[in-house]
């Protein structure tokens, strides 16, 4: 039987299905499609659509749940 | 791992100085000269996120014993009734389907087996991280019927809302959605209304107040005289936002107090409610794990989006199940009892064979007790 445990364990959570979600900076962007290819502080890449925090540009600090960016979180000291 | 060797952008240490072991001491301290003696305080975390954290981080043991912090129904999986798990395993076993999810759904068990039984049956059942993904799987299997099994509260719709969109906008005919995003402001008033519930404040989830923001939990202070500290992730959030709720009440205040405001906006995300209400309605009334049928707490698709409603374009048995007369993961969700004090808690019920939902994800309370809560629940004992 496949185990699921790599990719949903006990330990870390489960970053999609929860109410968690993960940071990530935009490393690039594809406009037409409202897509944008960001990374994880660890380098892990992944697509995000970035319609709920438009507008975005390379470098952008994004809050990432679901393969959507949700937020754009202020840096500290500042309100969302 | 350095940004500069693999691509990563630096400067993501965005979370760090919310971790500080130091400055976890000092509010755990000012939480401690704000508690009135002889008062004991319930506190309920809404979310299943907070519920992982606090036993990650090891939150409660910061906490003074007359704190004490049950877990709410804010775990999506959790409150999944088993008839629509059958109800998803009877799409999934369509010849022609292929059925998507998320990795925790797998294993939440159906009256009869779970989808990843299923899957070893031969259904085609796929694990996705995102509906994204499920999207991509439909365009490259344009001969297959692709259904995703969309759960989650507002948090994650707009997630599925986009990728409704996006099918129409590409044309992804073969693409369909079984919903069963649910909405978080009506489980809380069930609870409150909830005649075996003493709760003193609530840790108002704070993902979900991104979408719809911290005004929409205005009605748990103004009809129940309740605070609520809107709160993020990390275990100085925590801290603050139990200091804030223990700080109303010392005060004779009850209001909503945003702690994570740098991510959480107090009218939410308006581009997110703007997707929300064009691609969701709300259904008249959903089952709750636990909880029983609440009125207008779960979103289907609008009349507009109908055709992309993989209920309609399938049909499902739709059969109502009883939960297993064992599991308690109903009183565990409303924080009448500990994950602990349930009949089969450890023993018949683990994450390994899970009987009830609560052990079944890692957001789930029974589940993160069992991984994180045995030092706790030993210090209850004694």
């Amino acid at each position: 039987m496949e185990d699921l445990s790599p990719q949903c364990d006990h330990q870390t959570g489960c970053i999609t299905c929860g109410d968690e979600a993960i940071e990530m900076r935009v490393v690039s962007i594809d406009g037409d499609r409202g897509l944008a290819l960001c990374a994880t502080e660890a380098g892990e890449r992944s697509t995000v659509e970035t319609a709920l925090v438009e507008p975005t540009v390379i470098g952008d600090l994004l809050l990432v749940h679901a393969g959507t960016a949700i937020a754009k979180p202020a840096p500290a000291g500042v309100v969302a | 791992m350095s940004g500069s060797d693999n691509g990563a952008p630096k400067g993501m240490r965005f979370v760090d100085e919310f971790r500080d072991a130091g400055l976890g001491r000092v509010v755990a301290g000012e939480i401690l000269a704000a508690v009135e003696p002889g008062r004991h305080y319930k506190l309920m975390e809404v979310c299943g996120g907070h519920t992982h954290s606090i036993y990650k981080y090891g939150v409660d043991d910061l906490l003074p014993d007359s704190v004490e912090l049950v877990h709410g129904p804010g775990c999506p999986v959790c409150v999944i009734p088993m008839g629509r798990v059958d109800d998803a395993i009877a799409l999934a076993r369509n010849e022609e389907v292929i059925f998507t999810c998320f990795g925790d759904m797998m294993r939440v068990p159906g009256s009869e087996q779970s989808l990843l039984e299923a899957k070893a049956e031969g259904a085609d059942v796929r694990m996705v991280y995102s509906p994204l993904d499920a999207l991509r799987i439909a365009k490259t299997n344009p001969d297959r019927q692709v259904i995703f099994f969309a759960i989650g509260f507002e948090t994650t719709a707009p997630s599925t809302a986009l990728t409704l969109m996006r099918a129409r906008t590409e044309g992804v005919t073969n693409f369909s959605c079984f919903c069963n995003h649910v909405t978080i402001v009506p489980p809380l008033r069930a609870l409150l209304e909830s005649p075996d519930l003493r709760l003193d404040g609530f840790i108002g989830p704070g993902h979900v107040s991104t979408v719809v923001g911290a005004r929409p939990f205005e009605f748990i202070p103004k009809d129940y005289g309740k605070p609520v500290a809107v709160a993020g992730f990390e275990p100085l959030d925590l801290l603050q936002a139990v200091l804030m709720i223990i700080r109303q009440l010392a005060d004779g205040r009850s209001e909503v107090e945003n702690q994570y405001t740098r991510v959480v906006p107090y009218d939410g995300n308006p581009a997110a409610l703007r997707v929300l209400s064009e691609v969701f309605e709300l259904r008249p009334h959903f089952e709750w794990r636990g909880l029983g049928f609440i009125s207008q707490s779960a979103l289907k698709l609008s009349e507009a989006y109908a055709d992309l409603d993989a209920e309609l374009r399938f049909g499902v048995p739709g059969v109502r199940v009883a939960d297993p007369k064992a599991c308690q993961c109903g009183e565990v969700l409303k924080g009448v009892i500990k994950p602990w004090e349930c009949k089969v808690f450890g023993t018949a019920c683990t994450p390994e064979h899970a009987i009830g939902t609560c052990m079944v994800s890692p957001e789930g309370a029974c589940a993160a007790y069992y991984n994180y809560g045995r030092f706790a629940r030993e210090r209850e004992v004694v």
